[in-house]
């Protein structure tokens, strides 16, 4: 959604892409600067504010775990009397949940390997394109990414199925990753654009075709370019809603975003809302985004805090 | 020299045909569709009947209907609302003031901002179809944490998602973006250079001071940037106030994205959502220019 | 190894108003170290650069082995090019960096290892070949890319002013190395530096560019002694040829300060790339005078024939030789005397020219006149 603050994001691990260690290390430590003494009172006013705070955005969390294991939860927050994984049993057992789980595995990794493909030789070609009028392309490029996909959802299911593209995980792989696109281009231009020219060039003079050289070189250099790139392309597609609610309502091609999806609209009304098993389907749609997202935390931070949109 | 140029050319070839793959990827699910909407908009393309497969041209009808239609007025106020809520003074303003109060926290050492910092960042990553069923359940009006709360508190309990159902989607909006501003306000201060405010100390200038002075003339016009990006963002946000409110009660939390929705598959009238669609683009796109503009100067 | 030829080789870049290279044209024999010089922007880099591949002329042609290469892909040139920043594949080990341009050309495995351990041991890095760029110095780094380009056994070497980060006694060391080792080899050689002492310890011959333009091609002395314009003039030596502006009288040139200095008799020059002035065209002159073509005469003697008496400004004593200051007529020159010759600052010496190292150049269109 942001171009600058991509901008912010982009430069900064652009800067430094051919270390990523050092990426990481300084992504951590912020610069250091003197600590000074606090006084009794700010310390008991930050830390009061700090605990408001804390329980604002953790709240919901809290809930979210203890019904998740609780056979009989309710909208309240209370510990499970007898902790219980039946509600991860029951949605495997009654929701077919495994069968979801594969789906959905199966259509992150796939855009997630169309998107890693597609932004390395797009990122690399706009980074070496020599036209005059280079920006516009970059520019247009960000101003797709502006572009919210919930404006385009009506003409993106009327093309899906014009051209046979709803229910298929073709569509939807291609969706995912066009989501993702315009964002990644950019930030891998950034990266391409920190690799001097001259170690293809070395590689064409070695006797390496274009191509070759790209990959034999050029790629390997980029490549913590590239993990943040898999990492957000799989994650996007892993969370992403909108376009899988729209374009499949065939039950084998279920992915788990449209399973919780259900699972949350069919409750309610005259049906007491079974919270303990959508609880249970949140926390594994959650789980893969909180293990990818803490395990390179610093590195997904500054992807996402230009790329909102989709997750 | 036409001859001669062909080795440049040549090598741009090669890179044209490097981008062609994301540029047919964006060509079909960007601007096709984009281009698809404005066509539509100018017919009575329905989901369903004759009109879906023979749509007829209806010129600027659409368009005229649009903007009398109290409906929409309705839908433009409550997104304006949404977003001067939730974007402007929930996530902007709120994400700056954890921002400073972490950042401070910091230069004092107290671990406890660390803790803050993923809360917040939690909220942020999991996605919004979660967010939203965590806050359904948080506005429960029997059981919800947030009305046990009040009961606890002494306080009546509310009908959150009935009687203040726009509070309630940009309390739940807040919740889930507040980090994106909160990081990009911590990624500037820490840019400011440490001796500023040495100097400033020594110069005997009180807290008050060093912030008026050294430290909101480095986060001005990073500031102008996000306000326009989580605008952009709120703008189009969907799948949230779906989940919560599906736009309900009787339109009072339908904003733009949700009426193209409902018009095109609750009403079948794809080409009315698609004028909608329309409008929202060239918002959109308005606000985008102006952003590249600003983010052009600054660069 | 094969001769390279640039016949009338034209570039201009879409974000440049004026051309990179004017119609440039260059014979290099088989075996030659030719040593393209110029100051930043003058064309010599992309002049590599097209003979390498990276670029392609606008017009012209450009051939190696009397084959032209224009629309050929770097790969297919045959030429191995030694960049300025070395290059080197940040992520393979300098022994797979050497070997790189093997693999390329499926060498067997032994034969690959053969050749590296030869390179590595004739450069004398053979204890480098594990580490990786980021852990060699910015020396070990050149030679790396020096045996990468040697290992190949091109047609031709292309250096890209590979000396230029290098510490300065590192640079001279090197500089020699280089100029035995490409006699060794006996592969032609061409050289792209701005450093003019550099140019003139290398090369067999040196080629001048300035704005895009060839000024004059020769061995390192015939630039030296009789440089075809003013800008070879000024941009050949340190300190460089000292320029004066004089007018034609008779059989000699006086300058502003009164100086008359005879005139150079008419001489044959031997490979001046550029056409000579006619001789005696106007009155209006510079007369060049290199540092050491000027004679201290001390003390002052007003009445004898042909010494200018000068003020002293500054004296420089750099160990083997003195750099001494001088003013005439408002003009400044400098003086390369012997390491004993002190004269005090603000005093008065007496300067006399060598009349076989006077110069003149046309003051209009700053050719030499011969």
């Amino acid at each position: 959604m942001t171009a600058d603050l991509t901008a912010v994001a982009g430069a900064e691990l652009a800067t430094d892409q051919l270390a990523t260690e050092r990426l990481a290390a300084r992504a951590t430590a912020p610069a250091p600067r003197p600590k000074a003494r606090a006084g009794p009172l700010e310390w008991i006013l930050i830390h009061l504010t700090f605990l408001v705070v804390s329980v604002f955005f953790l709240v919901p969390f809290v809930w979210l775990l203890s019904a998740a294991f609780d056979a009989k939860a309710t909208a309240y927050i209370q510990f499970p009397v007898e902790p219980t994984i039946m509600n991860f049993v029951r949605i495997f057992t009654e929701h077919d949940f495994g069968r979801v789980l594969v789906n959905s595995v199966f259509v992150a990794v796939a855009t997630m390997i169309l998107v890693v493909a597609t932004v390395a030789l797009a990122g690399y070609s706009l980074s070496r394109l020599d036209l005059r009028r280079k920006d516009w392309i970059t520019y247009a490029v960000l101003l797709l990414q502006t572009m919210p996909i919930s404006a385009t959802m009506v003409p993106i299911y009327g093309l899906a199925r014009q051209l046979g593209l709803r229910n298929s995980y073709l569509g939807l792989i291609l969706i995912h990753a066009a989501i993702e696109l315009p964002f990644l281009i950019w930030l891998m231009k950034g990266f391409f654009d920190s690799i001097p020219r001259h170690l293809e060039e070395a590689a064409w003079l070695d006797g390496r075709s274009k191509l070759r050289a790209l990959v034999e070189i050029v790629l390997p250099l980029a490549r913590p370019g590239l993990g943040i790139a898999a990492g957000l392309a799989f994650l996007s597609a892993w969370a992403e809603v909108l376009m899988v609610v729209i374009l499949i309502d065939q039950d084998s091609l279920k992915t788990v975003p449209l399973a919780f999806y259900e699972a949350m609209r069919t409750q309610g009304g005259y049906v007491e809302v079974q919270y303990g098993v959508i609880a249970a389907m949140a926390v594994i749609y959650l789980l893969p985004v909180m293990v990818v997202f803490f395990a390179a935390r610093r590195l997904m931070v500054r992807g996402l805090m230009s790329s909102t949109r989709g997750l | 020299m036409a001859v001669a140029r062909r080795g440049r050319l040549a090598r741009n070839r090669l890179y044209l045909a490097g981008l062609s793959p994301a540029a047919f990827l964006l060509a079909l699910f960007f601007v096709g569709p984009a281009l698809w909407a404005l066509g539509s908009s100018f017919t009575n393309r329905a989901l369903v009947g004759i009109d879906a497969a023979n749509p007829r041209f209806v010129g600027l009808d659409n368009y005229v209907r649009l903007f009398g239609d109290p409906d929409f007025a309705k839908v433009i106020l409550n997104s304006v609302v949404f977003v001067i809520g939730s974007a402007i003074i929930g996530q902007f303003v709120l994400g700056l003031l954890l921002a400073l109060l972490i950042d401070h926290a910091q230069l004092r050492g107290f671990l406890a901002s660390n803790f803050v910092y993923a809360a917040v960042l939690l909220a942020w990553v999991n996605p919004t179809i979660i967010a939203g069923f965590l806050w359904v359940a948080m506005f429960d009006f029997y059981n919800g944490s947030l009305n046990t709360g009040l009961h606890v508190l002494g306080a009546q309990p509310a009908n959150w998602l009935g009687e203040g159902p726009m509070l309630a989607v940009i309390i739940a909006n807040t919740w889930r973006g507040t980090a994106f501003t909160m990081l990009i306000f911590l990624g500037a201060l820490r840019t400011v250079p440490s001796d500023i405010y040495e100097a400033a100390r020594v110069d005997g200038a009180g807290a008050v001071r060093r912030f008026w002075d050294h430290t909101l003339p480095i986060l001005r016009p990073i500031a102008a940037l996000t306000l326009l990006s989580v605008t952009m963002a709120t703008f189009g946000t969907f799948i949230l106030i779906q989940t919560l409110t599906n736009g309900g009660p009787a339109y009072q939390t339908e904003v733009i994205a949700l009426y193209a929705f409902h018009e095109a598959f609750q009403n079948h009238a794809v080409g009315y959502g698609s004028t909608i669609a329309v409008v929202m683009l060239a918002l959109n796109l308005a606000f985008a220019v102006v952003f590249l503009r600003w983010s052009r100067a600054r660069a | 190894m094969a001769d390279v030829e640039f016949d009338e080789v034209w570039k201009q870049f879409a974000s440049q108003t004026a051309a990179a290279v004017k119609g440039l044209s260059l014979a290099i024999p088989d075996h030659e170290l030719l040593v393209l010089l110029g100051p930043s922007g003058c064309g010599k880099t992309t002049a590599l650069r097209m003979l390498a591949g990276l670029e392609e002329p606008d017009s012209g042609d450009i051939r190696i082995g009397a084959k032209s290469v224009v629309g050929l892909e770097p790969k297919d040139r045959d030429v191995a090019l030694v960049f300025q920043s070395y290059a080197l594949y940040p992520h393979l080990s300098a022994h797979d960096n050497i070997g790189y341009p093997l693999k390329v050309r499926k060498l067997s495995k032994a034969d690959q290892e053969a050749k590296v351990q030869r390179v590595a041991k004739m450069l004398g890095i053979g204890h480098l070949l594990p580490r990786r760029p980021g852990q060699l110095s910015g020396g070990e780094q050149q030679r790396v890319a020096l045996a990468r380009a040697i290992v190949r056994e091109p047609r031709v070497f292309l250096m890209d002013e590979p000396l230029s980060n290098l510490d300065a006694k590192l640079r001279v060391h090197t500089r020699t190395e280089l100029k035995t080792l490409q006699r060794e080899l006996g592969t032609t050689m061409v050289f792209v530096t701005h450093d003019q002492a550099e140019a003139m310890s290398l090369a067999n011959r040196i080629a001048v560019l300035n704005a895009g333009e060839l000024q004059q091609i020769g061995t390192p002395d015939e630039v030296y002694n009789d440089p075809a314009n003013l800008f070879v003039a000024e941009f050949i030596g340190s300190p460089p040829m000292n320029l004066l502006e004089a007018t034609r009288d008779g059989d000699s040139v006086v300058t502003a300060g009164g100086w008359r200095i005879p005139a150079p008799r008419e001489r044959a020059v031997a490979g001046s790339g550029t056409v000579a002035a006619p001789a005696g065209s106007g009155g209006a002159v510079t007369v060049g005078l290199r540092p050491e073509g000027i004679a201290v005469v001390q003390p002052v003697q007003d009445a004898q024939d042909g010494v200018q008496p000068a003020a002293v400004v500054a004296v420089e004593p750099l160990g083997s030789e003195v750099i001494v200051d001088v003013q005439v007529g408002g003009q400044s020159l400098k003086i390369r005397a012997a390491p004993d010759v002190r004269p005090e600052s603000g005093s008065m010496i007496g300067l006399r020219a060598d009349p076989t190292a006077v110069r003149l150049f046309d003051r209009a269109t700053g050719l030499a006149i011969h």
